[in-house]
């Protein structure tokens, strides 16, 4: 079972990021504690899957700092972080077993009998034992999605990055995803997941709204919707709230 | 070699062999084309000239092309990208996939040489096991240049503008039409600076006129160096991310 990180799982500082002249994160600062999960929240383009990105190594920061469980990004660290692209990111001729098989070995599950019985566990938890001889090119979409899932969390890693882990899934599998990731932070894991949804918002433990490249709110979901001042308020509301009330800021 | 890279070569290899049309094309198309060769040449002894070039050329283009190609898939699937996210090294990434193509590369290399000489009935005079080691050498050195010329290609489309970039030049200075001593001056140093002519005087050398390695020390050194400085220079380009 994972352990907790005792100080804040992610730490972002004064973080920019550009794609040649387009500036995709303006000095972005957040801290996810451990043991929790952190949701991403933000329209299409905000800089979700560029700050996951960043977090998981595969881009260099142009300025800035990045600690992921107390260090940066590095091929060290990795072993204890699991990331879930957006895409099901699978060798489609190899089958469920053999792909979860492969990411336990690359992250370090060298004990062959332990390896076993962790990739039964995780193909049994996402649903896919039945399945599991079957090429991940003959999946379906919902279940290559699963596919990846238990290629991240093999090694069960003390931090999961899930960039828009529920895309394109049905009501049903998303409800199913929601219960494995509670799952996971109940063993002690710390989650962060982008998302633009705010069905996927609820369920998060503490939220960052960001847009443009910037954070604009942070808190649990309740304080969020405490910020607007409605008895009533949506998730959704409080993510206009914070919305208008930046711009207002800009024009100032 | 640490165990990521043997890893990665196993997962390479578990996937070619499990794409079965792949595997049978891996061995059909270099035998068709050896087999073109075969029945277009008017004379024996000019198949006898020919054949050690013609097995030079083809290890070079066939590793070539598998290697760029299934790269360069691994980047645009994103595959590439989730494996940069873990633990592993560059290094244990471009040797694994160095491991598990050049495997296949051997297995082509072996088929198109028994080929030869066997249904084609083409001559040699030096020592099999010496021409099968020169042979696997073009082919690692095959599988380095399709590696590095892969992670310098966006996609698939710009791979395969690579192969009349790379490939071709190569084959009609390397000696296979005519002898590189008749070229012009100029053109003589450019098929001096290119691996392919070393492969192709090397097999020549060990299969016509029944040399040894050691005889083909500079072919022998010229490929190696080749294939060492693109393992290398492919390992420092690969990038972690696009940014």
């Amino acid at each position: 079972m994972p352990e907790s990180s005792p100080g804040p799982a992610v730490a972002v500082a004064k973080l920019s990021f550009s794609y040649g002249r387009q500036k995709v994160l303006d000095g972005l600062s957040l801290e996810v504690p451990g043991g929790i999960s952190f949701g991403l929240l933000g329209p299409n383009g905000a800089g979700k899957t560029t700050l996951i990105r960043l977090l998981v190594g595969l881009l260099k920061a142009k300025s800035g700092t990045i600690l992921t469980l107390g260090q940066k990004p590095s091929p060290r660290i990795a072993r204890l972080i699991g990331y879930m692209p957006q895409l099901p990111s699978l060798y489609a001729e190899l089958s469920v077993i053999q792909n979860v098989e492969f990411f336990a070995r690359i992250y370090g599950l060298r004990d062959r009998k332990q390896r076993g019985q962790r990739v039964e566990e995780v193909i049994k938890l996402v649903d896919l034992w039945e399945h599991r001889k079957k090429s991940v090119g003959n999946l379906s979409g919902g279940m290559k999605q699963r596919a990846t899932l238990a290629c991240a969390i093999v090694h069960n890693p003390r931090l999961l990055f899930l960039d828009e882990p529920t895309v394109g899934l049905d009501p049903e599998l998303r409800v199913t995803f929601w219960e494995y990731f509670t799952t996971l932070t109940r063993q002690g894991a710390t989650l962060v997941i982008s998302s633009h949804t705010m069905d996927d918002a609820a369920h998060c433990d503490h939220l960052a709204f960001l847009r443009d490249g910037r954070v604009i709110a942070l808190g649990t979901p309740d304080e969020l919707r405490r910020a607007t001042g409605q008895a009533k308020a949506t998730l959704e509301d409080a993510f206009l709230h914070f919305v208008r009330r930046q711009e207002k800021q800009d024009v100032r | 070699m640490s165990g990521s890279t043997l890893t990665i070569a196993g997962r390479i290899i578990n996937q070619l062999i499990r794409d079965r049309r792949t595997i049978v094309l891996l061995v059909v198309v270099p035998l068709l084309i050896a087999s073109l060769v075969g029945v277009s040449v008017p004379e024996k002894s000019i198949l006898d000239y020919t054949a050690p070039a013609i097995l030079a050329v083809l290890i070079l283009f066939f590793g070539f092309l598998l290697t760029g190609i299934s790269f360069l898939r691994e980047r645009s699937q994103g595959t590439l990208e989730r494996l940069m996210a873990s633990p592993v090294s560059r290094l244990d990434i471009v040797g694994g996939y160095l491991l598990g193509f050049l495997l296949f590369a051997i297995v082509q290399t072996m088929v198109l040489f028994f080929y030869l000489i066997y249904v084609l009935n083409v001559n040699y005079y030096g020592d099999l096991w010496q021409i099968i080691v020169f042979e696997i050498l073009i082919g690692i050195g095959a599988v380095c240049m399709g590696t590095f010329f892969s992670v310098l290609a966006k996609n698939e489309f710009q791979m395969v503008q690579f192969i009349p970039m790379i490939i071709i030049p190569q084959m009609f200075l390397c000696g296979l039409l005519w002898p590189v001593s008749q070229m012009p001056d100029y053109l003589q140093w450019l098929a001096n600076a290119l691996p392919m002519t070393y492969g192709v005087s090397g097999m020549r050398a060990l299969m016509m006129q029944g040399q040894g390695l050691l005889d083909i020390g500079k072919e022998v050194g010229i490929l190696a160096a080749y294939a060492v400085g693109l393992l290398v220079l492919a390992a420092l380009t690969l990038r972690r991310g696009s940014g």
